[in-house]
């Protein structure tokens, strides 16, 4: 059964990348395009294995959306990767202390990030 | 398409999108809006312009980019207060970041002095690092995604600038590499926060099997008894001597998510002798301390773990802090609670921001294409209707009256489809703005207002350049300098004006400005050197204004590094009348000019007024007519075989036998039986087309004779009428400039005849 | 060690991640002082938490001298003692 990966990222261009290395790699990816966003498609979408999320969204920031995932009972031990610049290590852990579970280092390449989905997922 | 390659044509798209967010965003900050709201969007315009051109590897873009976002990051955290002076430099940067952007996409390159100039600039504004190690941190993001497992040295402060901290410093670097099988013990005890942030050490334990054998024992000395136990704290600890080939920074990779929620100990087992000071290369000493410690009770525990944690459970007088809390009960229902308070937050949000989809230009175009062969089969149906001799009363004829109107609503929606606001070209001219303000040394605001209204594609992509040429033309030669704008009891800063607004099913777009205003005088004195008039012409002062948009009109006495491009304002009137529109121009002395062109709202359908020419049937655009007469015999002049003119009040115009022009006929048609059409081609020249009758004005869909055939002189376009006839759509310029080809030879013989 | 005929079973769940461990836990305390026979039959994944849940429950069990048995675990629940070198839960884990 194909593990199914949650995207939010309000970049289509990120959007589309991570859909075609997360597909390439047997994975079902459902978008989102911000953090409200995310929140939303989380309440009506089957049980996500891991969650990517971007930080510098509109609406809802990365950070507003990791908090919410954590807040809710369904969804509070999925996995969560945020897409993080090598340079942002306050982003980093800003994300982490709102309960990121790991990070994928923009820009990434396909194996690296499949290596970060298959290090948190179980 | 490559997929990849798909991405990248997505990735251009959103950047055009960003710069446009960007754009906008750092005029409103100009404004005086620097919320935190504003500030954000337009550091995430960077910021996501930067991750793509990232992933696509576009280094001088990333590059700029970064310089760029490094200082919206400081106006972002207060660091730096957006003052009138920091957005100009921000907007200027906007600017070449553009050119970034179209480089990377067409395969240029940006001017280097000009990029370092502004990247200095903007470095200048962070008060910090010069450019160079900025620009070789980017290289290092670059073509990495590593997870980089920082190369350790004996300074331990690097480390913690990347959320991890190095373990054990040296051994690699001090070793020769090899793939020799080393033992290594490592200990780990996991936090609560490691669990509560998805994190697991079973994942941890099947990372590092993956690396090598590993042999685990788990360690319960802290795990209290049920009752006691919190079912989301992190009791038990783990030592797993793992026998492996890989790296030390292959092991500390595994637990760079945990990083600060774990107690963590990696020690090589089997350091070489000759290396004793790296043998407990830990870089906690306490906890390394309690490794062997820890170490030393799993050996003991050859026991059974049972009967020691009995014995450890015996004196069970829990820990109280364990025992007076909560079962885990209440914790859902809270969780629950909060996150229903986030759900109608989340619906308002989507309400307010509307729903989009993406759609392919080509399939909008094909549905207007069939909704204009919808609209040509209604007509053709009410046509033989018509012609059966159904009364117009009947439920017939009634039913045919509800569905010409119901395809006419269905045409004017799907045109809809196809509208997009002229923000996208207005979007374009602050920029130009600011460098013809520049290059002109004249201080100028730009208002634009209308931004929203909406017009077809096919004319939003061919408004930009008459716009652009408009507010050059209305910086360099309405406005005044500085210094003559005071003495003249203005302020120094001149404003220009662009509008779009809806008039009577047309856009009407106006630039003004409130400079000088045509000097008349000058403009007929020009007229008269150049001979476009005759000295004694009596011209008002509206067709005085009008001069400029005569070919060859140049009003600037210097020529300019702006106006010297070799357009005039009759370019610009001809681009106009191209896309069926007409442009005027109001002008005050000392107070401004203002131009204003009116366009219809689309290219895809046209009024036409449908005409007969021998026996087919032509198109000839209602923009371009003027009026129509039936010559008399006495204001018909031969000037050569073949060639008339026509007087129209006192005016001779030349006379054009459409038929011949189009070769339907070799004799020509007798002035006198058939119908002229007064028409304005090019340049403002006029000319009376012959035809051999009207039939009527009609809407027409226009339907591209060279995507369905191929280009044809004289004819612009092609349409189906009614009656199921395609007709072709006069191209009057073309007719028009056709007869002027001759005109000299015409008028050699006119001379000669005289 | 005969188990008497009173033991209560308990069906372990598919998926004993973070959110399983709290109601585990309340679950084998109602089960507390009776005979305690655990199917781990369904166990698809075996987190660090309820790990800790099951150790503390045999550990507790132990200390009042109750019988406490796990049988029937699936392979994956097996696997996963193996990978956390739990193998002290594993004499109490009754094949079949």
């Amino acid at each position: 059964m194909s593990k199914i990966v949650l995207t939010v990222d309000d970049s289509r261009t990120m959007r589309d990348m991570l859909m075609l290395a997360l597909g390439d790699a047997g994975f079902t990816v459902v978008q989102a395009v911000d953090g409200v966003h995310g929140l939303e498609v989380l309440e009506s979408m089957a049980m996500p294995d891991v969650i990517i999320t971007d930080i510098n969204m509109p609406r809802m920031d990365g950070f507003g959306f990791i908090e919410g995932v954590r807040k809710s009972e369904r969804h509070r031990a999925t996995p969560i990767l945020v897409l993080t610049t090598e340079s942002d290590s306050v982003k980093k852990e800003r994300a982490r202390s709102a309960g990121a579970t790991g990070w994928i280092v923009k820009p990434f390449n396909p194996d690296k990030l499949i290596d970060a989905v298959r290090r948190v997922a179980a | 398409m490559d997929p990849l390659e798909a991405i990248k044509v997505t990735f251009f798209q959103e950047c055009e999108e960003q710069l446009s967010e960007l754009e906008s965003g750092l005029l409103a900050m100009e404004q005086g809006e620097t919320d935190s709201e504003t500030v954000n969007a337009v550091f995430r315009a960077v910021h996501s312009i930067k991750g793509g051109a990232g992933a696509f590897s576009l280094e001088p873009l990333v590059r700029f980019a970064h310089v760029f976002e490094t200082t919206l990051d400081d106006v972002r955290a207060g660091k730096l207060a957006p003052d009138n002076n920091v957005v100009k430099v921000m907007l200027r940067a906007a600017d070449v970041l553009a050119d970034h952007v179209r480089a990377a996409r067409d395969g240029g390159v940006v001017e280097e002095a000009r990029s370092q100039e502004l990247a200095s600039a903007l470095e200048a504004l962070n008060g910090e690092a010069p450019l160079a190690p900025i620009a070789s941190e980017d290289f290092d993001d670059m073509p990495g995604l590593e997870f980089t497992p920082l190369t350790v040295s004996d300074d331990d402060g690097i480390g913690d600038d990347f959320g991890f901290t190095p373990l054990a410093a040296g051994i690699i670097e001090l070793e020769p590499e090899g793939p020799a099988l080393r033992r290594w013990t490592v200990h780990l005890r996991p936090k609560n926060a490691l669990y509560a942030k998805a994190n697991e050490t079973g994942l941890l334990l099947r990372e590092l099997k993956r690396l090598g054998d590993i042999q685990v024992s788990i360690d319960p000395a802290d795990l209290p008894g049920l009752a006691e136990l919190e079912p989301e704290h992190a009791y038990l600890s783990w030592t797993i001597v793992l026998t492996t080939d890989r790296s030390q920074s292959d092991i500390q990779e595994v637990f760079e998510f945990v990083d600060g929620d774990c107690d963590l100990t990696i020690t090589a087992d089997d350091v070489p002798s000759s290396l004793p000071a790296m043998g407990e290369a830990s870089i906690d000493e306490p906890f390394d301390v309690m490794a062997l410690i820890q170490q030393a009770q799993a050996d003991v525990q050859a026991a059974p773990a049972a009967a020691i944690m009995a014995e450890i459970l015996a004196p069970a007088a829990p820990a109280p802090v364990f025992a007076a809390s909560a079962p885990s009960i209440p914790v859902p229902v809270a969780a629950t609670a909060a996150a229903a308070g986030v759900a109608p937050d989340a619906a308002h949000g989507a309400a307010a921001q509307q729903a989009t989809i993406r759609v392919d230009l080509d399939r909008v175009d094909r549905l207007i294409d069939l909704v204009g062969e919808l609209v040509i089969n209604q007509a053709m149906l009410a046509q033989r209707v018509t012609e059966s001799g159904v009364p117009r009363s009947s439920n017939i004829a009634m039913g045919l009256d509800d569905l010409e109107h119901l395809t006419r609503e269905i045409q004017d929606s799907v045109m809809a489809i196809r509208a997009q606001p002229v923000k996208s070209v207005f979007q374009r001219m602050p920029r130009l703005v600011r460098e013809v303000a520049a290059m002109t040394g004249k201080q100028v605001r730009l208002v634009t207002e209308g931004e929203g209204t909406e017009v077809d594609k096919t004319v939003i992509e061919r408004l930009t350049d008459p716009i652009t040429h408009m507010i050059r033309n209305a910086i360099d030669h309405g406005l005044e300098r500085p210094e003559v704008r005071v003495a003249a009891g203005k302020g120094p800063e001149g404003t220009v004006r662009l509008s779009a607004a809806h008039r009577s099913g047309r856009i009407v777009i106006e630039v003004s400005d409130d400079g000088k205003g045509i000097d008349r005088p000058r403009v007929r004195q020009i007229a008269i050197d150049k001979g476009l008039i005759e000295v004694d012409s009596n011209l008002s002062d509206e067709d005085v204004d009008n001069l400029i948009f005569m070919p060859g009109f140049s009003t600037a006495s210097s020529v300019s590094d702006i106006s010297g491009r070799g357009v005039g304002m009759d370019v610009v009137k001809r681009s106009i009348q191209g896309l069926g529109g007409r442009i005027a121009i109001t002008s005050r002395p000392g107070q401004g000019s203002t131009f204003t062109l009116s366009l219809p709202l689309t290219l895809a359908v046209l009024d036409g007024m449908v005409v007969s020419v021998c026996d087919h049937t032509l198109v000839a655009p209602l923009t371009a007519i003027i009026e129509s007469l039936q010559p008399k015999a006495q204001d018909v002049r031969a000037i050569g075989p073949d060639a008339y003119v026509i007087a129209i009040r006192d005016t001779y115009t030349p006379l054009i036998d459409v038929g011949a022009v189009l070769g339907y006929r070799t004799t020509p048609l007798d002035p006198t039986k058939g119908v002229a059409l007064l028409v304005e081609g090019e340049g403002g020249a006029r000319a009376a087309l012959m035809v051999d009758a009207i039939q009527g004005q009609r809407q027409v869909v226009i339907k591209s004779l060279e995507a369905n055939y191929r280009q044809v002189e004289g004819i612009a376009a092609a349409t189906i009428l009614g009656d199921g006839r395609v007709a072709l759509i006069l191209d009057v310029d073309n007719v028009v400039a056709a007869r002027r080809r001759e005109k000299a030879r015409s008028d050699a013989k006119l001379a000669a005849a005289g | 060690m005969t188990e008497p005929a009173s033991a209560s079973r308990l069906q372990l769940i598919e998926n004993l991640d973070l959110k399983a461990a709290g109601p585990l836990r309340s679950e084998l305390l109602s089960l507390r002082h009776t005979p305690l026979d655990i199917d781990a039959s369904n166990v698809q994944r075996l987190g660090g938490l309820c790990l800790q849940v099951l150790m503390s429950a045999q550990a507790t069990w132990a200390a009042d001298t109750i019988p406490f048995a796990i049988s029937s675990p699936s392979p994956a629940f097996q696997e996963a003692l193996s990978l956390f070198g739990a193998e002290d839960l594993q004499p109490f884990v009754q094949q079949g």
